[in-house]
């Protein structure tokens, strides 16, 4: 999670008593840039556009995000992950069975994808921007962070180490679906979820727990 | 390989070369009309696009070219289990071999998109149906129907091989637990059965 959360040093604002003012800027300049980017992509969302759409000027924009447009882009990108994960979190906390575990884990995720006018238009338009974090080599360190934040809820009921291993084959059939989407499969849909996770990835998980406890 | 190859497929295959020796960055549009023995001109009736679509032909052409030494490599494997654990390695370390796309990743990886999307599809459907015989010969788990357990398995040995994860696919004993207690469990009866 610290890499998903971590700030630039020279970003971090310090907490005190008048911290708010700059907490709520560095929200409304994320949701411009998420406007902006679900209105036509990111290649094409300029510094001004985000300071129209968050409704600031320019130099409240670099004073309250320093760094210009790159800096910016990251620290909606950080932004985006970090609500992710919190409604992941809520989504997978309330779970009382590992199944619906893994069901709510895979739905909300693909829910909160579809939901997200943002990510919707960067699929359509420049799906690289995304894919690149989900192939090769990237798409490892993508699982890594993925797994670090899924694995404990699983550890509920499962040892870490077949935790984890649940961990990383819940967000490969995420990533799976995402970039290639199946004509008979919705994952936003929990019927679908729940018969692909009984079927195909409770037993595999159980057999490595009749493993580990054999 | 002996056989002849149209213009197109000439070029790109030049192309390929180009890339290999210079990398992406620095391979031009002339540079791949002399290797290829053509005029400017006749590259770009082939290539309308220029560069660009060069570059885009000879990614996709190399993507399928893998994917057929791939099912080359395979279509000796017997069982579901071998053919499976086979895949994993094979392809693995093709792609950790595969020089050229090793550069790429690390100089110029956007120029795979055009390949990773467009290609995503086709590719899973082919997994598939190249699973599908053996998933046929093979035992099966009451309910399960062999085209979602294709396109299942597909998808996860298409995301593994690129993407390892937590699994060290050189070691045959880590790839045999990967597909025979995790990915296989939910679809054919267990070797255990009555434990």
């Amino acid at each position: 999670m610290g890499t998903a959360l971590r700030n630039d040093a020279s970003t971090i604002v310090p907490l005190r008593a008048d911290a708010a003012p700059e907490v709520t800027k560095r929200v409304a300049i994320v949701d411009g840039a998420l406007a902006c980017i679900a209105a036509k992509g990111l290649r094409a969302t300029t510094v001004d556009d985000v300071a129209r759409a968050s409704g600031m000027s320019r130099a409240t924009l670099y004073r309250t995000i320093p760094g210009g447009r790159d800096a910016i882009i990251q620290a909606t990108a950080e932004t985006e992950v970090a609500r992710f994960f919190s409604a992941l979190a809520v989504a997978m906390g309330a779970a009382t069975t590992l199944e619906a575990a893994l069901v709510s884990g895979i739905t909300t995720s693909a829910r909160w994808i579809s939901d997200s006018a943002a990510l919707t238009t960067l699929l359509e338009v420049e799906p690289w921007v995304m894919l690149r974090h989900l192939s090769f080599g990237q798409m490892d360190r993508a699982l890594t962070l993925a797994v670090d934040f899924t694995g404990p809820f699983f550890g509920r009921w499962l040892e870490p180490e077949q935790a984890a291993r649940a961990a990383d084959w819940a967000v490969r059939i995420v990533t799976s679906y995402l970039v290639n989407p199946s004509d008979d499969i919705d994952l936003t849909d929990t019927d679908h979820v729940s018969s692909l996770v009984r079927q195909f990835v409770l037993p595999g998980v159980e057999a490595l727990q009749d493993r580990s406890t054999a | 390989m002996g056989q002849v190859l149209d213009t197109r497929e000439q070029i790109t295959a030049a192309g390929y070369a180009c890339i290999a020796r210079f990398g992406p960055t620095r391979t031009s549009v002339e540079d791949v009309a002399q290797a290829a023995g053509v005029s400017r001109a006749t590259m770009y009736r082939y290539f309308p696009g220029g560069r660009n679509e060069l570059i885009d032909a000879v990614v996709t052409w190399e993507y399928r070219r893998f994917f057929l030494a791939l099912y080359e490599a395979l279509r000796g494997a017997e069982t579901l289990e071998e053919v499976m654990e086979r895949g994993l390695m094979v392809a693995h370390r093709a792609i950790e071999d595969h020089e050229v796309l090793q550069m790429i990743l690390t100089t110029e990886p956007e120029i795979l998109e055009p390949a990773l999307t467009a290609e995503g599809q086709p590719t899973r459907e082919l997994v598939a149906e190249f699973l599908t015989p053996y998933l046929e010969r093979h035992d099966l788990r009451p309910g399960v129907e062999v085209p979602a357990a294709a396109d299942f398995l597909a998808r996860m040995v298409l995301s593994y091989m690129g993407s390892p994860g937590r699994w060290d696919l050189d070691d045959p004993a880590q790839v045999a637990q990967l597909v025979e207690v995790e990915l296989l469990s939910g679809i054919v009866p267990s070797p255990v059965a009555g434990r």
